[in-house]
């Protein structure tokens, strides 16, 4: 009683395990033509301006003129340019000066709105979320009047307790901090947001047991809070950088295209725009942001390394 | 299931030459673009000078943001519109002067008259004698002074004896000690202020005709010495530039020299000190400050036509309701001498301040800025900022600014 097993079906198998990805893509194509508006976007107004941005990175082009090859020389220039190497560190030194505090300070928001008896945490919740949507411009220029050198409001406030009112637009350290507290104004709501989907995600069992077998508040903190929330805080750390190293708005508004005195708040990307958007050295430009890509993702990487080492 | 995919590639194609097809505009009507930026020319202007050519429609575009860079990617694109407003920047495009369309081939001889001479110069590339624009508003410097705070320090603070009295940068900054040691007012505002409006009273700046760099000695040095005489003698408050309005209002700065459309800021900037402001003549002479252009672009179907309406756009005539529309300082010399502009003005106490704008107006010195003027400028700004902000020693910032300068010149060679 025994089938005979068709002689095809061996050969079936072949080619269904290899169908070609064209005659595939074609039996789908109602499917892929879905899809293909994102994809038709993202090769215009994303792909492509990155590989042609690579390209111009090794020519001179003022977007007029003829493009002319030049090979390394915009990254010799670059790399032998005290503004750049300037506008790289002040980028760190404002990282430094918002991530460190707006991370601390996260956390601390998240762990108070995730009291048990907390009330109303809807409402505090988007009390801290809403610094994160306010237009920056807006917040630069009300930040400018609060720390204005002779007419600001901190100013009068510092003199009405007796401390001496400070330069604040006039000093290269005190203008990143006043940006990096913008940063931290903006941002911390944001990370807090963030922390606290973290601590709720943590299982109320562990916290119980903990209790359970003696540990007080400060070891619960450090032996369960932290350990589990640390994909968490690796996200933050992460995106935080990623962010800061690309600041931008804060700078332009406060200080103006040239960063202040000294150009002590000139960013990269203020650079990067200064060099691309003004003087039109586009091909220069293009070097400057593939320098960035090469700074940002190395220190994303160690900033990485650490974290989940830590 | 084969229908469906016809219809929804049907309705996907259609979509498509729908949002291309509509770019035509209407039968028999010719269409001139122009592209310019809020107050850059009165809008009424604009629908008058429409009604002189029948058939004709402007479509004349507010391009709001970043105006320069849309033209620059405009000009890049060889595809823009016709008519073009570009700001004092149009310096910086003399040396593309091929994608603009050589006015001198259209007969703009006959009307040069008419205009400042200093100013239609500003269009006209040295090299190739092209001329890409059409002069809109000009703005000549003069001093603001404070009359009653000049009255206070015992200088003279009528504009005649002013201008009299102090008629040399040597001379005001001599006056600026004065007014310090007797009320303790700061006479100049801050010294990129300083340096820049001696620079624009120069007929030599950064460059020469042949774009061979001069910004390391004669008129851009003496300039440098006297704002470092200012800062030597603190006769700046060195605040921000958000703080300058607060300053002007309170009556901590005496005097600033400044383009005519400053009087305007000024106004909002200081209502609290109304009425007792004056202008004169300001020491070291007349400068200029901004003032723009409209020129046509090379890409231009219609040049002849666009070129009929620009001049028209700036006319005598048209430069008249532009300053009375939006205070563009003409550039025709009959629209700035029609009397009907000569009116009392109750923030300068009454004073007839156009007596003094037309005549700085007028003595305004030819000059060359230079394809580089921007970046120079905001280098020197930049050192500036730090000799009186964050004390840099004067020596090392001359220094550091022409280092900046040969680095900058030795890529636009290399290129």
């Amino acid at each position: 009683m025994s089938r005979p097993v068709p002689n095809s079906s061996s050969d079936r198998v072949e080619a269904m395990s290899k169908p070609s990805l064209w005659s595939e893509i074609w039996k789908h194509r109602i499917l892929y033509l879905f899809i293909s508006p994102f994809f038709l976007l993202f090769l215009i107004f994303g792909l492509f301006p990155i590989l042609f941005s690579l390209y111009l990175s090794f020519h001179s082009w003022s977007g007029l003129g003829d493009m002319t090859f030049v090979g390394f020389s915009q990254f010799n220039y670059l790399l032998t340019e005290p503004v750049f190497w300037q506008s790289v560190g002040n980028t760190f030194a404002i990282w430094f000066l918002s991530s460190v505090p707006m991370l601390f300070f996260a956390l601390v928001i998240a762990f108070l709105l995730n009291l048990p008896r907390l009330r109303m945490r809807g409402a505090y919740r988007t009390m801290f979320f809403i610094t994160n949507v306010t237009s920056i411009v807006a917040v630069a220029i009300i930040f400018e009047t609060i720390f204005s050198n002779q007419y600001g409001l901190l100013n009068y406030v510092l003199s009405l307790i007796g401390i001496g009112s400070l330069e604040w637009m006039n000093s290269s350290f005190l203008i990143k901090v006043v940006i990096a507290s913008m940063v931290v104004w903006r941002f911390v709501g944001y990370n807090a947001i963030i922390y606290l989907a973290g601590l709720q995600s943590i299982p109320k069992s562990l916290y119980e047991a903990a209790v359970i077998d003696g540990a007080n508040k400060i070891q619960i903190f450090f032996r369960i809070t932290i350990p589990l929330l640390r994909p968490i805080i690796l996200f933050t750390v992460i995106m935080t950088t990623i962010g800061s190293m690309q600041i931008f708005t804060e700078p332009e508004v406060l200080l103006g295209l040239s960063g202040g005195v000294g150009g002590a708040g000139m960013t990269m990307t203020l650079y990067m725009y200064n060099e691309g958007f003004i003087n039109s050295n586009y091909g220069y430009a293009s070097a400057v942001s593939w320098m960035m890509f090469i700074i940002i993702g190395a220190f994303s990487f160690i900033n990485w390394k650490l974290v989940q080492r830590a | 299931m084969k229908r469906l995919n016809r219809l929804l590639l049907g309705a996907f194609c259609t979509g498509m030459l729908v949002s291309c097809a509509n770019s035509e505009g209407a039968e028999g009507d010719t269409t001139i673009t122009l592209w310019y930026w809020h107050r850059a020319l009165d809008d009424q202007v604009i629908k008058d000078v429409e009604a002189e050519f029948p058939g004709v429609t402007i479509n004349a575009q507010k391009v709001g943001g970043e105006y320069k860079t849309k033209l620059h990617t405009a000009l890049i694109a060889g595809n823009g519109p016709d008519i073009v407003a570009m700001n004092d920047w149009a310096s910086e495009y003399l040396q593309y002067s091929d994608k603009f369309v050589n006015l001198n081939d259209y007969g703009v001889e006959e009307i040069k008259e008419d205009y400042l001479d200093w100013k239609w110069n500003l269009a006209i590339d040295p090299e190739t004698d092209t001329m890409i624009a059409l002069p809109i508003d000009t703005g000549p410097t003069v001093l603001y002074y404070r009359a009653d705070l000049f009255e206070e320090a015992g200088l003279p603070s009528e504009p005649d004896e002013v201008a009299e009295q102090i008629n040399s940068w040597d001379a005001y900054v001599k006056a600026g000690e004065q007014m310090k040691e007797r009320t303790g007012v700061f006479m100049f505002d801050n010294l990129q202020r300083t340096y820049l409006q001696n620079i624009e009273q120069q007929s030599d700046k950064y460059f020469t005709t042949d774009e061979e760099y001069i910004g390391d000695g004669g008129s851009v040095r003496e300039a440098w010495d006297m704002a470092m005489k200012v800062n030597e003698l603190q006769l700046t408050p060195r605040i921000a530039d958000g703080e300058r309005n607060a300053a002007l209002n309170n009556g901590s700065i005496a005097s600033f020299i400044g383009a005519v459309w400053e009087a305007n800021i000024l106004k909002d900037a200081a209502p609290d000190t109304a009425g007792e402001w004056r202008i004169t003549a300001a020491p070291g002479g007349a400068g200029n400050n901004g003032g723009s252009f409209l020129g046509v672009l090379e890409s231009s179907e219609e040049k002849d036509l666009a070129v009929e309406i620009t001049k028209a756009l700036v006319s005598t005539e048209s430069q008249k309701e532009h300053y009375l529309g939006v205070e563009l300082f003409p550039s025709t010399i009959e629209t700035i001498e029609s009397e009907d502009l000569y009116q009392p003005d109750p923030f300068f106490g009454d004073q007839v301040v156009m007596e003094v704008y037309a005549e700085a107006a007028k003595d305004v010195p030819l000059t060359y800025y230079g394809n580089l003027y921007g970046p120079l400028r905001s280098y020197f700004e930049d050192e500036l900022t730090l000799v009186e902000r964050g004390n840099k020693d004067p020596d090392t910032a001359w220094q550091d600014v022409q280092t900046k300068i040969s680095r900058e010149l030795s890529r636009q060679t290399n290129e």
